[in-house]
């Protein structure tokens, strides 16, 4: 399985849905029912795949494939650093 | 016994409140690795989860229930100050109102004709309180070699801002509620 959809995974499991149910397009917002369940999700995924994000990242994102694109990024960072 | 309906929903926010608490670090408190911050915050969730208990307790004394009330106070602060998108920011937002908290608390404490259920609750409360702002103070400042001391400087004194503008706006909105129990926020 590739990074991302050990992301992709991690994100719907941690939003209590299915992979199939976060596609790149999809709207975070429109994933949960309250913005603390955003925080937790970024909290996860930093844990989880040992990122860190900054709110200035996180203004930028909109979408999974975005927020996808941001946990791959600050991975490939820590693997060449 | 029966008490106003001031003070039945006042009460019954403190326990919405600390409910609020509780959820969002247990599943902070879940999602962490193994570490000292996963420690603190696990007690601190139970603490949370003790407080509401506390208040319900105390609402069951008074004679009344627990009124159902919508989002919680903290709920406002994302949209005020943005969503934490780390832990150092967690842990600023989460100072910012736990010092709005004990602020709160105590100016209950010495308003007057407070029952002594009440009273009593809320000096429970309050030992828990100095730990969560201890722990978490300490916390931050181990956090300034990975975070920098002027960015958690930064973070803090946005969330103040946010802080102030949400206490502000909710003291306005249930003025008739809260009556005395309004904190001078200059």
């Amino acid at each position: 399985m590739s990074n991302k959809e050990r992301v992709r995974e991690k994100i719907a499991e941690t939003l209590g849905h299915t992979s199939e149910m976060v596609p790149d397009d999809a709207e975070l917002t429109s994933l949960v029912n309250n913005s603390f369940l955003l925080v937790e999700l970024v909290i996860e995924l930093q844990e989880e795949f040992d990122v860190r994000f900054q709110q200035v990242d996180m203004n930028e994102v909109v979408t999974v494939g975005q927020l996808l694109d941001l946990v791959g990024s600050r991975m490939a960072e820590k693997s060449s650093g | 016994m029966k008490i106003d309906e001031n003070l039945h929903w006042i009460l019954s926010f403190y326990r919405t409140s600390e409910i609020s608490g509780a959820l969002f670090f247990g599943e902070l408190a879940r999602s962490l690795r193994p570490s000292a911050i996963q420690q603190d915050m696990t007690r601190h969730f139970a603490d949370e989860a003790n407080h509401a208990r506390y208040w319900t307790d105390c609402l069951d004394k008074l004679g009344v229930q627990p009124l159902k009330l919508p989002a919680a106070y903290q709920n406002q602060y994302l949209a005020a100050a943005g969503m934490p998108t780390n832990l150092m920011e967690i842990l600023a937002i989460t100072q910012v109102f736990e010092k709005r908290v004990v602020s709160q608390y105590t100016l209950h404490a010495k308003s007057p004709n407070v029952p002594d259920i009440v009273g009593d609750t809320i000096k429970t409360i309050m030992k828990d309180e100095q730990w969560h702002l201890r722990w978490i103070r300490d916390a931050l400042k181990d956090m300034e070699a990975e975070y920098g001391a002027d960015n958690i400087k930064d973070t803090l004194k946005r969330f103040t801002l946010a802080d102030r503008e949400v206490y502000e706006k909710t003291a306005l909105e249930h003025q008739e509620r809260i009556g005395d129990l309004r904190l001078a926020t200059k």
